[in-house]
Formats: C-alpha cells, sequence, structure tokens
C-alpha cells in the first residue's frame, strides 16, 4: 500500500478513534433522524415523501460544517502540518485525507437514514436511485469542501463553534428542509440560497437532478478548492 | 565542501522589523556533533528551520550535503495516532524500510499501543527522534531534544545521539543544557545579536573567557560561592578571614565554571 492509500486508511481509523466525529457524524445526525422523523410525519404526514432528503441535508450539514473543520484545525493550526513537512509528507496530506475518511462517513449516515426511514416512519424511497446517489455525493462534497474552508481559514476552535453555527443554522433553517421556504418572507428565501443546503435538498428531490439546480453547487466547489489551494500554498510557503 | 555536511554563507532573516540573522557563517563537517546555543529569542530554531528547508530566509546560501532527518523542538501528532502507525505512515512517504533495530533501541514498539494523547513527554520525544531517523539520513537536526525529558529521560536520549554519533552521522543540535552541549558536541556556535558569538570547542569557549574561578566553601553556617581572577590571593584572603572568625571549613572546591556560566557571560559582554 502507498503512502496516500496508507494515510487514508489511517485516517479512517483515527475518525473512528476519535469520539468527536462519531458524536457530530453518527449519533447526533442519528439522534435528531429519529426525533424529527417521528415529529414530522406525525405533524405533516406529506413530508414521508421528502423525509430522507430532509434528514440527509441535516445529517451532511452538521458532519460537514461542525464535524469535519475541528480535525481541520488540529492539523493545521497545529505543529503538526510542521512535523508532516519536516518528515516530508506533503501539507495536503491531511486536508486530503480527512476529506475523503469524512466522505465515507457521512455516506454510510446516509445510507443508514435511507435504509431506516421506510421502516420508522414509512417514508418514500427516492424513485430515481442513481440520480439520487450522485446528488448525494454531489452535495456531501460540496459541503465538505465549505467545513475544508472553515477548517483551513478559521485560526482556534473557540471562533470556529461560532463560524461554523453561522453556517449551519441557516442552512437548515433556510434551506426548506424544516418547513416550505414559500412560508419564508421574501428576503429570507433569498437569504436561503446562499447556502448550499437549499440546492442540495432540491437537487436530491425526485426529477430535482438538472443544471439549474446544480451549477452553484459547482461553483461553490471551485470556489471552496481554490481558497483551500491558496491556503495551503501560503502554509507551505511560509 | 565535500568533508562538509553543511555550509552556511550570509544567512539572513528578519519578520518584520525585527533582524533574527543578520548575515551567520558556519561550516559544519560530516561526522561532528554541533551545537547551535543562544538564549530565547536569539534565532537558533529560525536559523535550523531555514538550514532544514522549512523556512523561508531573505539572503544568503545554504548548502547541505547529504538525507536530513528532523527533529522539531515544538512537535506534534493526531492525538489519536498510535507510534507504530505513524511510524509507517512517514517511511512509506519517504519509501523507507522499517529499521526495527533502531525502533526497538528508542523503545517505540513497546509503546505500540498507546495512542500519541497517552505518551510521556518523553516517550513522544523517541517516537520524533524515530520519525526522525525515518530513511537512515546522513544528518540529524535535533531542536532541544531533551527539553521537558526527566533525568532518565535524558541519559536515555545522549545515549541514543552518541550511538547515532558512533555511526558517522552529523548530528545539529540546539540546547539550553550546557552540560549536554559538553558532553555530547565537538563544537558549539554561540548565537548574540543575530551573529555568531563564538564558534569553536567547549575548550576553547572556556579559555578564551574563563579567567574566571569560583571558590566554594561549604561551612557550617551555610554554602557560600566566591567568584575571583586571583586565586591565589582570594583564596588566601577567605582562609584567614574564616580562621580569624573561628569558622570552621567544611569543605572547600575550586573550579574555573561551567560552560553555561561562560556562555552567559559572553552573551552579557556581548550585549554590553
Amino acid at each position: 500500500m502507498n503512502g496516500f492509500l496508507y494515510g487514508v486508511a489511517l485516517q479512517w481509523k483515527l475518525d473512528i478513534r476519535s469520539k468527536s466525529l462519531l458524536v457530530t457524524c453518527y449519533i447526533v445526525p442519528l439522534i435528531f433522524f429519529l426525533l424529527m422523523g417521528g415529529i414530522f410525519t406525525s405533524v405533516m404526514p406529506e413530508m414521508g415523501s421528502t423525509l430522507i432528503q430532509s434528514m440527509i441535508v441535516l445529517s451532511v450539514s452538521m458532519g460537514a460544517f461542525i464535524g469535519l473543520p475541528p480535525s481541520l484545525i488540529e492539523t493545521y493550526g497545529s505543529d503538526i502540518k510542521k512535523v508532516y513537512k519536516a518528515n516530508g509528507v506533503p501539507v495536503c496530506l491531511g486536508l486530503v485525507t480527512m476529506f475523503l475518511s469524512a466522505f465515507a462517513h457521512l455516506t454510510i449516515t446516509c445510507v443508514v437514514i435511507m435504509l431506516l426511514a421506510p421502516i420508522l416512519f414509512e417514508a418514500t424511497l427516492p424513485i430515481q436511485l442513481p440520480f439520487f446517489f450522485l446528488a448525494l455525493a454531489i452535495y456531501i462534497i460540496v459541503s465538505l469542501s465549505i467545513g475544508s474552508v472553515l477548517g483551513l481559514t478559521v485560526k482556534n476552535q473557540a471562533k470556529l463553534t461560532m463560524i461554523s453555527q453561522l453556517v449551519f443554522l441557516p442552512s437548515i433553517m433556510l434551506s426548506g428542509i424544516m418547513f416550505p421556504i414559500e412560508l419564508l418572507p421574501d428576503f429570507l428565501e433569498t437569504a436561503g440560497l446562499i447556502f448550499p443546503a437549499s440546492w442540495g435538498y432540491r437537487l436530491m428531490l425526485d426529477h430535482g437532478f438538472c443544471f439549474e439546480n446544480l451549477w452553484y453547487l459547482i461553483f461553490i466547489f471551485f470556489a471552496a478548492v481554490i481558497v483551500c489551494g491558496i491556503v495551503l500554498k501560503k502554509q507551505k510557503a511560509k | 565542501m565535500m568533508n562538509r555536511a553543511i555550509q552556511v554563507r550570509g544567512l539572513k532573516k528578519s519578520y518584520g522589523r525585527n533582524i533574527v540573522l543578520d548575515g551567520l557563517d558556519f561550516e559544519i563537517e560530516k561526522g561532528e556533533t554541533f551545537a547551535l546555543l543562544g538564549v530565547n529569542g536569539e534565532g537558533k530554531t529560525t536559523a535550523l528551520e531555514c538550514i532544514e528547508g522549512l523556512r523561508k530566509y531573505d539572503s544568503g546560501t545554504i548548502t547541505v550535503n547529504g538525507k536530513m532527518g528532523i527533529q522539531l523542538q515544538s512537535s506534534s501528532l493526531p492525538a489519536h495516532i498510535k507510534p507504530m502507525e505513524a511510524v509507517r505512515l512517514f517511511s512509506k512517504w519517504n519509501k523507507a524500510k522499517l529499521d526495527f533495530t533502531m525502533l526497538n533501541a528508542l523503545g517505540i514498539q513497546e509503546i505500540e499501543k498507546k495512542q500519541y494523547i497517552q505518551l510521556s513527554t518523553g516517550q513522544k520525544r523517541r517516537l520524533h527522534l524515530a520519525l526522525a531517523l525515518i530513511g537512515n539520513p546522513d544528518i540529524i537536526f535535533l531542536d532541544e531534544p531533551t527539553a521537558g525529558l526527566d533525568a532518565p529521560g535524558r541519559v536515555s536520549l545522549h545515549g541514543q545521539i552518541r550511538k547515532l554519533k558512533s555511526q558517522g552521522k552529523t548530528i545539529v543540535l540546539t540546547s539550553h543544557d550546557m552540560t549536554e552541549v559538553e558532553n555530547l558536541c565537538d563544537r558549539l556556535a554561540i548565537l548574540n545579536n543575530g551573529n555568531i558569538a563564538f564558534c569553536g570547542t567547549a575548550t576553547e569557549l572556556t579559555d578564551k573567557i574563563g579567567e574566571t574561578y569560583f571558590i566554594h566553601i561549604k561551612t557550617q553556617q551555610g554554602n557560600s560561592t566566591f567568584e575571583t581572577d586571583t586565586i591565589e590571593d582570594t583564596l588566601i584572603s577567605l582562609l584567614n578571614d574564616l580562621k580569624q572568625k573561628e569558622i570552621p571549613i567544611l569543605d572547600i572546591k575550586v573550579d574555573r565554571g561551567t560552560l553555561e556560566q561562560h556562555f552567559i557571560e559572553m552573551a552579557r559582554r556581548e550585549t554590553e
């Protein structure tokens, strides 16, 4: 196994050992899913058709915005990156391995939600499963890219907690997963479009996989890649 | 350059308006153990990191003749990584075979089940030394290798450094422990005000500024140390004084001071 693959496998193991990722990627999202799934389908039975997408947006946003950035700060805000550099390991390895590992963990959580929702809450499975999975993968990647920007640019954990919440809460409240966005005032409906959650949610809905719902996510992803690239280059050159 | 492991010429580095290195010049021979000394903030770590290629410098030339292994002053690893996992990760990236003899000597396999967060300071130091030795480097940089270690930890690490030296490795270290430097190093350089204030052996340093004698006298009233440049006159005068006062002497020792005292004296003179 080469260095890169070993790094990815090792990060996967480290994430499992780390209790914080276990909490933000598995325990809390699944508890929320059980609680809110019960409430939503009792109060509004018609939400059964979009419950899987809603809960997936919630879980992915939580894992990506709250779960990933602290791990990145642990590496890039400390001497770990210097040790990597001193020992011939590329500076970007931490970011790439954490990104891939978080992608795998979040995918597992989403699959668990997909499998449990129809059994527990009589939720409807997406009709076009291949498009759904593609949309899911795109949404996870875009959310993790935003989480990466947070983890690389915010310098300490206290600030990060606040900033992560500033991204996470509007993503959940304004994306249409809790209640239809038509019920929101116009300015909040527009504000909701800044956050990728609303775009990801629409992309995952049946017949939602189209360029109209995709372009903004692609734009956010490339913007995040550029920011991460610049930050890493700066760190390397320091 | 053939026998030189490192050559530094006119190395300059500033942080904003603060000039840390103001044209450093020195060489280190192959197989030599060399110490870089200086009080805190004199730029030891900056100089080392410039040579290691971890920090950009403003001007000057640095030539390094050999493969480097680096142990940083402040090092860290992910909290939950296990020592052998870190060793494997770094050896795979460097395409180096695992040297179990070296790992055993540093006691890495004894701690393989612990996570990094559970290791003691000494165990962490040993692990970072092991990581620095992956790939069998010719030149090893140790930035304050024994800082924070207890006495057995220091003795053990000194043993490792001596073993590396006997293998012909070039070792460059920084330290605040002058006894360590005297015992381990062939030559030392003292950094002061961004320049090399002294470069030579510990004996040469002592010869250069070590005219001062220290007289340590133990009586029933306690211990006293007297500093003098004229040993004979001061000693006679002290003994007469004690005899007159009828204070019995329990012990008496005369020495020329430690390297640490000389170093502090040199730094003081340079500042003046």
